[in-house]
């Protein structure tokens, strides 16, 4: 099997004062879309400027590629497999579209022959040939996003990382986005992004991580972490009057929360309580059921329910 | 490697093409020469001055003080006037209304002890002040002269100007420069060094500074280290400086070449070739003018890469830059000292100090000779201020680069460059 692409082992950081990232330790497989997810001031941001060797670790070990050296300048030496984009964009403004991504393509090693025919074609490729020869300040934003992500995979990277790459895009350069990444992916390429969008990382990562304050919350595939959190959520509706159903429902052995909507009912169940019990009992109680229902809960509500309480505290940190 | 190139490369061509360069490639010099030949050309074209001599002598004297005043160039005197109460005040009242520029009060005192008056608009304009002295020695030291009973044709011909032909030798070799040549020259060479360091290395400091606000230092500090990120910078940007030189020379060659022809059309230009004499370049200074200017700009850009970095946007850079501004000033506004005497310890001092020598050490160098041991000091000290400064600058490029917030003070500067 294939190294991870990424490894991060207890990697910590702090700043002035307080620990962006701290003891962070996960791991991006070969050819997956992997996902970062977490609120702001979550340590995002400093996680993947580290793996960029933007900023070194104080404690812990990035490795790339399973490159077991620990230089400084280890993101650097496969920069060319490497292609980054970072939460806030620019380009030079001054300088022609053709030129920057030339530019760009040549910091990853691309010779400027290539890097121009290439350019050429993705920018035909995203709608923007007729814009090479002008300068970038007359561009619109949705413009300067696209020659922003071109820059990023012109030179045909193994690995793209992605900092809040949907942060500010319409519906229409999000789609073009999402549909590039899922391209890049059956290339076999591996992504990292960052977000605190869930349904954009619902539908696209493979695998995820979520943090927050610095820390690991849970990490894993999506659907394991799906089938962890699943089961605990119930929707069950009635055909006709509950009945006596509503005193199984009182049960704080059973249930922990019911959202009661008179013909219908969403259920969280108490830890340890077994959903076929709920079944054997509401049939028991003689009421009529229409649907019963062990339902997969959204990535936005586990998100919530795992960094609520954290997210509350973040928030009141100055300077997050 | 080839990726330091790349920068180079992209500051040279950027920079090439943009609108401001061939702007300042044809203007530069006219806004040098203007610089340089404009005071010049109107120090002697005030216009003829008018005033009134009050002859408060008993003798002759305040006469030809007169006449001899009104048959220079300088002045024309309106009227002579006996000496009598209220008369100042009135012909002061007719300066204050600009009719008059000024009175000449000449008494016997003025052969006697010396003392003269002279009223006027404007008393700080030194040519007028040195032909008033010039003209009133003159005479009285014949008056007095005459008046010891010497000869009047003795007395002329003892007063026979010396012609101080001034030829500068430079390594044993009598060369054709005159001292106001080598002046000029001076004054030059410490004109343009400093607009051109300032100017590119302020070039420098917006570079780094748009690609911190951008954040395309990100992605270019993922690719390659900080250091090379700041030299392809620098080197880059002093490419295009030494890219301007050269259109200025070429241009300058192509203007001279074609002297003669211009000079025809141009004939009052003509009229005073003295005033405009070339000064001579030797291969020595342009290599001393050059090797100094561009040890400057190295050691200036990379204090303004660390200032571009350490600011997040115009207004801040605009204000941090000021220390460096100052320091690079310090030799320019010495240019009078250090031309005027060049082999006084000040002077030596501040060629052979680093931040200074970039101009210190050629304006010397045009001005007098300078041993070949003391430029050799003098460079060696600079090379060494470059690898310090550049080392300290990069320090605080790397870190700064990647700040957001607030500029930082003296303190956390000095942790960015011990981290």
């Amino acid at each position: 099997m294939a190294p991870p692409v990424i490894v991060l082992d207890r990697v910590a950081k702090r700043f002035a004062g307080h620990t962006a990232v701290d003891a962070l330790s996960l791991e991006v497989s070969a050819g997956l879309i992997y996902g970062l997810l977490g609120p702001n001031g979550a340590g995002k941001t400093t996680t993947i400027r580290m793996i960029m060797g933007i900023i070194e670790p104080d404690q812990g070990a990035v490795r790339l590629f399973g490159d077991q050296t620990r230089m400084a300048n280890r993101a650097r030496n496969h920069s060319a497999r490497i292609g980054y984009l970072p939460e806030e964009r620019g380009l030079y403004r001054k300088m022609r579209v053709l030129d920057v991504l030339v530019f760009l393509a040549e910091m990853k090693g691309v010779e400027r022959r290539v890097a121009r025919v290439k350019a050429t074609e993705w920018l035909e490729r995203l709608g923007l040939s007729d814009w090479r020869l002008r300068r970038i300040d007359e561009l619109s934003k949705g413009m300067q996003q696209k020659v922003q992500f071109i820059s990023t995979i012109l030179h045909q990277p193994e690995l793209v990382v992605l900092d809040e790459p949907f942060a500010g895009l319409d519906p229409v350069n999000t789609q073009v986005l999402k549909d590039t990444v899922l391209e890049l992916r059956r290339h076999g390429v591996t992504i990292l992004f960052s977000t605190h969008i869930m349904e954009q990382a619902e539908k696209l990562c493979d695998e995820l991580c979520i943090i927050a304050r610095g820390r690991r919350l849970v990490e894993g595939a999506l659907s394991d972490i799906k089938r962890t959190h699943s089961g605990h959520h119930l929707t069950i509706g009635f055909d006709g009057s509950p009945g006596a159903a509503t005193q199984i429902f009182a049960d704080k052995a059973l249930v922990k929360k019911i959202d009661d909507y008179g013909q219908y009912a969403e259920l969280e169940l108490a830890v340890g309580a077994d959903p076929q019990q709920i079944l054997r009992e509401l049939i028991g109680s003689g009421a009529r059921l229409s649907r019963f229902e062990l339902t997969e809960p959204s990535l936005n509500k586990i998100f919530i329910d795992l960094v609520g309480p954290e997210a509350a505290r973040a928030e009141a940190r100055p300077g997050a | 490697m080839r990726r330091v190139w790349a920068v180079i490369r992209r500051e040279f061509v950027e920079r090439l093409r943009s609108r401001w360069f061939w702007i300042s490639a044809v203007l530069g010099p006219l806004f040098f020469g203007a610089m340089i030949f404009l005071p010049l050309l109107f120090t002697g074209s005030g216009g003829i001055k008018r005033i009134v001599v009050i002859d408060g002598t008993t003798t002759r004297f305040g006469a030809r003080v007169a006449d001899s005043l009104d048959r220079g160039s300088t002045f024309a005197v309106v009227a002579r006037m006996p000496l009598r109460a209220g008369l100042v005040d009135s012909l002061a009242r007719q300066v204050g209304l600009h009719r008059l520029e000024g009175l000449l009060l000449v008494t016997d005192a003025t052969i006697e002890t010396g003392a003269a008056e002279y009223r006027a608009a404007n008393v700080s304009a030194f040519r007028d002040v040195a032909e008033l002295q010039g003209v009133l020695g003159r005479l009285a030291v014949n008056e007095r002269l005459e008046r010891a009973g010497v000869d009047p044709a003795t007395v002329s011909r003892a007063q026979l100007r010396i012609k101080l032909e001034t030829k500068k030798i430079a390594g044993a070799k009598t060369t054709g420069e005159s001292s106001a040549e080598s002046f000029s020259l001076a004054y030059v060479m410490a004109i343009v060094s400093f607009v051109a360091i300032a100017v590119y290395g302020v070039n420098v400091m917006s570079s780094v500074l748009e690609e911190k606000t951008t954040r395309i230092v990100e992605v270019l500090v993922s690719s390659l280290p900080a250091f090379q990120l700041m030299l392809g910078k620098v080197l880059g940007v002093g490419a295009v400086s030494i890219f301007q030189f050269m259109v200025w020379g070429l241009g300058g060659r192509l203007l001279l070449s074609q002297r003669a022809a211009l000079a025809g059309r141009l004939a009052p230009l003509d009229s005073e070739p003295a005033v405009f004499q070339m000064p001579r370049l030797s291969a020595a200074t342009i290599a001393i003018f050059l090797s100094y200017f561009l040890g400057g700009f190295l050691l200036y850009s990379a204090m303004f890469a660390a200032v571009g970095a350490m600011s997040s946007n115009e207004q801040e850079a605009r204000q941090a830059q000021q220390p460096v501004m100052f320091l690079l000033m310090l030799a320019y506004l010495s240019v009078f000292a250090l031309a005027g005497d060049p082999a006084s310890t000040y002077s030596i001092a501040l060629s052979l100090i680093p931040f200074t020598a970039p101009i210190a050490m050629p304006v010397r160098w045009a001005a007098g000779s300078v041993a070949r041991s003391e430029v050799a000091a003098s460079l060696a000290l600079l090379v060494g201020g470059i690898a310090v400064v550049t080392w300290v600058a990069a320090r605080i490029y790397r870190v700064g680069i990647l700040m957001t917030g607030k500029r930082p003070n003296l303190r956390e500067l000095a942790r960015w460059v011990r981290a």
